[in-house]
């Protein structure tokens, strides 16, 4: 053994360094630990550690895995939501695929694996599940203790998953359970086995708080929006270390934060799923009332998210409510009227690039999107040359007098763009190029 | 006025030019053909029909026969013999027959697989069968991805693509693994070396991920002459194989010519350059309207001659008509070529050995090339660009002034006697095999009875058990670690920790431009180094060695540097031992520590040294495998300050034969000398692989030393020069006789 890893570090041309009296140790420790048994063996029972957890052994066909199962009563605030507001709120989620939504047919999914990416060897090493059941939510945790447990684990969810029609996930769509599908393949599941409707809550959150919030994380957004405030929180990225340390000296002390950690993101995933759902429906039974978001970027983009989930009425209010207010942002204000010229209000449209361009700041690009817009509208629709020609002039001189305006290829073309526009404008207005 | 010649009247020329050394003439071949099978469909042979093709050349016949009846083919074929056949046929059939069945097929390059897709597609089209043919590469969209991961009968990728993006997510690649019928490798030569060696053991890890989705592929490869594609093949796949090299396609008369150009300098043996007799040849040709291919050995060259070319005819054709080919071309641009040479459009292409490949550009009149490709296998893939099917063919090989390519124009029946290169692979290179393992473990659990290769890995598995990558449970091992490991292994490379060389010319567009092994980098990427990419002059501005990064800026410059190397040898182990009456030859384990001294500035026009500077790294200690010579009792008349330039001078010349002989690239085998070895005292010339365990080069030197001795031998003894020149011994040694006293101390082995 020793003689493979000095000449693997001959090789590698480093100096042969025995693995450290920690990793040494760990191993021993781990060696000397006597092997879980194969299978169904009723007589195991979990150590003090693990069921001061809560955790518990089960056993089924494919072996044993742990399980942490836990009851949230309706009347259980997390942040500003109560779990008890999601039978009301689900019906708004019917909007993401035109059918109807009922809680029991929603299943929460949260993994914490043991590396990034959803290649063959990244293991989910905690599913997270929660769903609604009689009143109350239940969070339900499958650990394995290791690698072999997997088998006994998926059974578990193979049997649990085809009840549920809805999938609820933070970027599950292209993270969680695309891993999970590797993990029944390998494990020699049909590819097939549930194929359910997503309900991904990235992708709204994305298309709400892209620029107003600082990141995306679940765990920022739920403190940012949700009121929920985590104390001592592990976060997940550490996961994948402390599941190693575990494997390596079997002590499960350190899955305890991983634990408290999931639990808190499928808490926080049921309480964004309500508010998705109360913002589709408008108002909620019981009077509770979302707030209003207070930055007009935000409201913007909720009344684009709201107009895109066919929700269009409710739409106009937000925007109404974005330009009553003075401090809004060249580039929203482009956005909301970029959405007012695809719908035709070219009223508005104008008055808002003309707004953008007398708010945009110096070095911004909002003030040159602005006038190339109203050049554009001046020219084509109004057939006005000479105030087109004033504002590609303009929006000209904007790109020429950006910092980085000459620097990539696409501002490159942009300027060539402009140039020509002007030229052509130059000869409708009969000038000389001279000019 | 000028009256055209034909290509029979200028070889009749050519036959009375001074510079001739050699004439070769290889008789005309009819074809040998064969009827369809009755069981090909119908539909192929109408599409096979529409394109002319109403009968299989022989070989075609045999691979389909036996491609068909699940044997595992290798199909030697020289270039325009029609290979492609020799797997479409047995694949297109597979799916016609049954449109679950998928195939896959590797190619050493993108460009080739290109060309493959649009070759295959115009077939497919004309069959009128629904089979979908897709490219998998790092070109392709996000949004084709999923159809050619769900609905590709045929995915055409490349080696690094399987490694790296494939094999590692194969759960998303169920319905290829499930039914994968047939795995064509392609260019099967190209795999050798490191590469070779990585890619044997990439596709050990593909079959275990098809013997989990419970498919037994049949493979086929198809390869250049080399002298050993049977041995290769089965190495590569780990599958016995059946070779297939009766050739059925004709081929017309073809003369191949030896070129020397004439001697300018006596003294120092200088002869004419290469470069300015391959434009005046050329020029013969073309300006007669024939078609001519000329191959020049780097991308700067092929510049150079087909500027100058260009210049020489643009009074009598278009400068249009001749146009260059390399690496570092638009691929549209490129299509467009390979068009233009095969409707006759081009005239002259000038190009570096991208077009030895097979891309398909028909067959031209004439091939000229600069200089001695490398390797005989190369030659004969240049060579047979020229050489239609009915009418004679030209291949000139105009000699530069290097030793081997005097050695071959100087020993004709080296090159048309001798076998062609073997190829050598060494899959079982620990660092090479450690890695891949680590790969096969991500992709799925290792049992510890597990076979990868013909070598017992627990070992292996429990290393990495104990380095924390594996987790172990029963007889079984799990990947444990936060790591992807594809992502840290190229295929292409030939030592971990490469040097990335960052282009920061541009300080908004900061581009990595390329990558290099650590033991090359310490003399070609230091501190002010002059670096040449694709012909582009760059200058390191900074090595961070810590950080692996060479930070580089573009510039133009009139010298090139060249780094000093203090080279220290230590013998491990030795392997085996042949002794000779004064001398013996071992093999072994070595220890070789480097360490970069200083470098000079040459000026490139002249080479004279315009100056110097440090050279500030660490010293590097590379593992590998060596073959070296040592000679007892020499001549002590001799004198050590001569017998050092001696070995100097023989080290020399077995640095320019052993690439030759074991068919690698120059810088895979390195080649010093020692007038008192550390381990013994005695005059030694080590041959050892530059890459930490070895690849089995420097083994192969041990095995055929008879061969290597000999030819350098013939190499001295036959150069043309008085008593050692540059293109020899070198001609540091006056006065003593060193050619006869060289070829003495080799005899002495």
């Amino acid at each position: 053994m020793s003689s493979l890893r000095d000449k693997m570090n001959r090789l590698r041309g480093s100096s042969s360094a025995p693995p450290s009296e920690e990793t040494a140790a760990a191993i021993a420790a781990h060696e000397s630990q006597a092997e879980p048994a194969a299978d169904g063996d009723q007589l195991e029972t979990l150590s003090e550690e693990w069921s001061s957890m809560g955790v518990k052994l089960l056993h089924n066909e494919g072996g044993s895995f742990l399980m942490r199962r836990l009851v949230y009563p309706a009347q259980h605030k997390h942040g500003i939501h109560c779990i008890g507001e999601l039978p009301g709120a689900v019906s708004g989620l019917s909007a993401f695929h035109e059918t109807p939504v009922d809680a029991e047919q929603l299943l929460y999914l949260d993994l914490e694996t043991t590396g990034l990416g959803v290649g063959t060897g990244n293991v989910p090493f905690m599913v997270g599940l929660a769903y609604w059941s009689g009143g109350e939510l239940i969070v339900e945790q499958a650990v394995i203790r290791h690698p072999a447990e997997e088998r006994a684990m998926l059974y578990y969810l193979n049997g649990k998953l085809g009840s549920y029609r809805y999938l609820v996930s933070y970027n599950g769509k292209t993270f969680d359970w695309p891993v999970m599908q590797t993990r029944f393949i390998m494990n020699g599941y049909n590819r097939k086995l549930w194929e359910p409707l997503h309900l991904d809550f990235l992708h709204p959150s994305r298309s709400i708080w892209k620029n107003t919030l600082a990141s995306l994380r679940l765990s920022h957004v739920e403190e940012e929006r949700l009121g929920i405030e985590r104390i001592d929180d592990v976060p997940g990225s550490l996961a994948p270390q402390l599941y190693f340390q575990f494997l390596a000296d079997g002590n499960p002390e350190p899955l305890r934060g991983v634990y408290q950690h999931n639990e808190i993101d499928m808490l926080s995933l049921v309480c964004l799923s309500i508010r998705f759902g109360h913002l589709l429906n408008g108002t909620v039974e019981g009077g509770f009332r979302l707030p209003m978001p207070e930055e007009s970027e935000e409201l913007i983009r909720t009344g684009l998210w709201l107009e895109k989930m066919g929700h269009a009425d409710r739409a106009e209010c937000m925007f109404e409510a974005a330009l009553a207010s003075n401090r809004t942002a060249a580039s929203t204000l482009n956005m909301l009227a970029a959405r007012d010229k695809k719908a035709g209000n070219w009223q508005r449209a104008v008055l808002l690039w003309q707004k953008a361009l007398v708010q945009s700041v110096q070095y911004g690009t909002a003030g040159m999107n602005a006038s190339v817009e109203l050049a554009m509208y001046f020219e084509h629709k109004l057939k006005d040359y000479d105030s087109a020609l004033s504002y590609v002039t303009e929006a000209l001189e904007l790109a020429l007098s950006h910092p980085l305006g000459r620097r990539d290829a696409k501002r490159r073309d942009e300027i060539e763009g402009l140039r020509k526009r002007k030229e052509r404008l130059l000869r409708k207005t009969g000038r000389k190029l001279a000019e | 006025m000028f009256k055209k010649k034909t290509l029979p009247e200028l070889i009749e020329e050519l036959r009375s030019n001074e510079n001739i050394v050699n004439w070769y003439e290889m008789q005309p071949q009819e074809a040998k053909t064969t009827p369809f099978d009755d069981s090909v469909d119908p539909r192929i042979r109408s599409a096979l029909h529409k394109r002319g093709i109403s009968e299989l050349y022989t070989h075609q016949g045999t691979a389909f026969r036996l491609a068909s009846n699940a044997e595992n083919i290798v199909a030697v074929t020289p270039t325009a013999s029609g290979k492609t056949l020799c797997y479409n046929l047995p694949v297109l059939q597979a799916i016609a027959k049954d449109e679950t069945s998928r195939a896959l097929y590797l190619f050493p390059t993108k460009a080739l697989a290109q060309d493959q897709k649009s070759e295959l597609n115009e077939i497919i089209d004309e069959m009128g069968i629904d089979i979908k043919s897709y490219t998998y590469d790092g070109d392709t969209s996000p949004a084709i991805r999923q159809i050619v991961r769900k609905a590709g009968h045929i995915v055409i990728t490349n080696p690094d693509m399987l490694h790296s993006a494939i094999l590692p997510h194969h759960t998303k690649w169920v319905s290829l693994f499930e039914n994968l019928k047939y795995i064509v490798i392609d260019e099967l030569h190209t795999y050798r070396g490191v590469f070779g060696s990585h890619v044997a053991n990439v596709i050990r890890r593909l079959k275990r991920i098809c013997k989990f989705y419970g498919s037994k592929p049949t493979f086929i490869c198809t390869s250049a002459t080399i002298a050993n594609p049977k041995e290769l093949a089965e190495q590569l796949t780990g599958s016995p194989m059946r070779l297939i090299d009766d050739n059925g396609a004709p081929r017309g008369r073809k003369h191949f010519v030896f070129y020397n150009p004439p001697i300018v300098n006596v003294p120092l043996n200088i002869r004419k350059s290469a470069t300015v007799e391959v434009n005046h040849l050329a020029k013969e040709f073309l300006k007669n309207k024939i078609q001519t291919i000329v191959f020049a050995r780097s991308r700067v060259r092929v510049e150079i001659i087909l500027s100058h070319i260009q210049e020489l005819v643009k009074n009598q054709i278009g400068t249009k008509s001749i146009r260059g080919y390399r690496g570092g071309y638009l691929p549209k641009q490129r299509r467009e070529i390979e068009r233009g040479l095969r409707d006759g459009e081009i005239l002259g292409v000038v190009s570096t050995n991208a077009l030895e490949l097979g891309v398909d550009i028909g067959q031209l009149q004439v091939c000229v090339m600069t200089g001695y490709p490398g390797s005989i296998a190369s030659t004969w893939q240049q060579a047979g660009r020229a050489g239609r099917r009915h009418g004679e063919a030209l291949i000139l090989m105009v000699a530069s002034s290097t030793p081997i390519d005097q050695y071959i124009v100087q020993n004709p029946e080296y090159f048309f006697d001798r076998n062609p290169e073997s190829a050598r692979i060494n899959p079982e290179n620990l660092i090479i095999l450690v890695d891949h393992i680590r790969c096969a473990a991500y992709e799925l659990p290792f049992k510890n009875t597990e076979e990868f290769g013909p070598v017992e890995v627990s070992e292996i598995l429990e290393y990495l058990q104990e380095e924390r990558v594996l987790h172990r449970n029963g007889d079984t091992f799990y990947w444990a670690n936060q790591a992807f490991p594809a992502s840290e292994i190229s295929l292409r490379s030939a030592s971990q920790e490469n040097v990335v060389i960052v282009d920061q010319s541009n300080v908004a567009d900061v581009r990595i431009i390329g990558e290099m092994d650590r033991f090359s980098a310490m003399t070609l990427l230091h501190d002010e180094a002059i670096y040449l990419h694709e012909g582009v002059q760059f200058q390191v501005e900074k090595l961070d060695w810590d950080h692996k990064k060479a930070y580089v800026r573009e510039v133009d410059v009139e010298y090139y540097t060249d780094a000093n190397l203090a080279v220290n040898l230590k013998v491990l182990e030795i392997d085996k031992t042949r002794s000779s009456r004064n001398g013996a030859v071992h093999q072994g384990d070595v220890a070789v520590t480097m360490i970069p001294t200083i470098f000079k500035k040459i000026k490139l026009t002249t080479f004279e040294n315009i100056g110097s500077g440090p050279i500030h790294l660490p010293e590097q200690e590379l593992h590998t495998r060596a073959t070296w010579l040592e000679l007892k009792d020499t001549d002590p008349e001799i004198g050590t300050k001569i017998l050092e330039q001696l070995l100097l001078g023989i080290a020399n010349v077995i640095q320019h034969i052993v690439p030759v002989m074991v068919m690698c690239d120059r810088s895979d085998v390195h080649v010093t000398s020692q007038i008192k070895a550390a381990h013994t005292g005695l005059p030694t010339i080590f041959i050892y692989d530059h890459y930490p365990g070895g690849i089995g080069l420097a083994d192969d030197v041990f095995k055929r030393f008879d061969d290597v001795k000999q030819a350098a031998a013939n190499l001295i003894k036959k150069c043309s020069c008085k008593d050692g020149c540059p293109s020899c011994i070198g001609n540091e040694i006056e006065g003593i006789n060193g050619k006869q006293k060289s070829v003495q101390l080799l005899s002495m082995l």
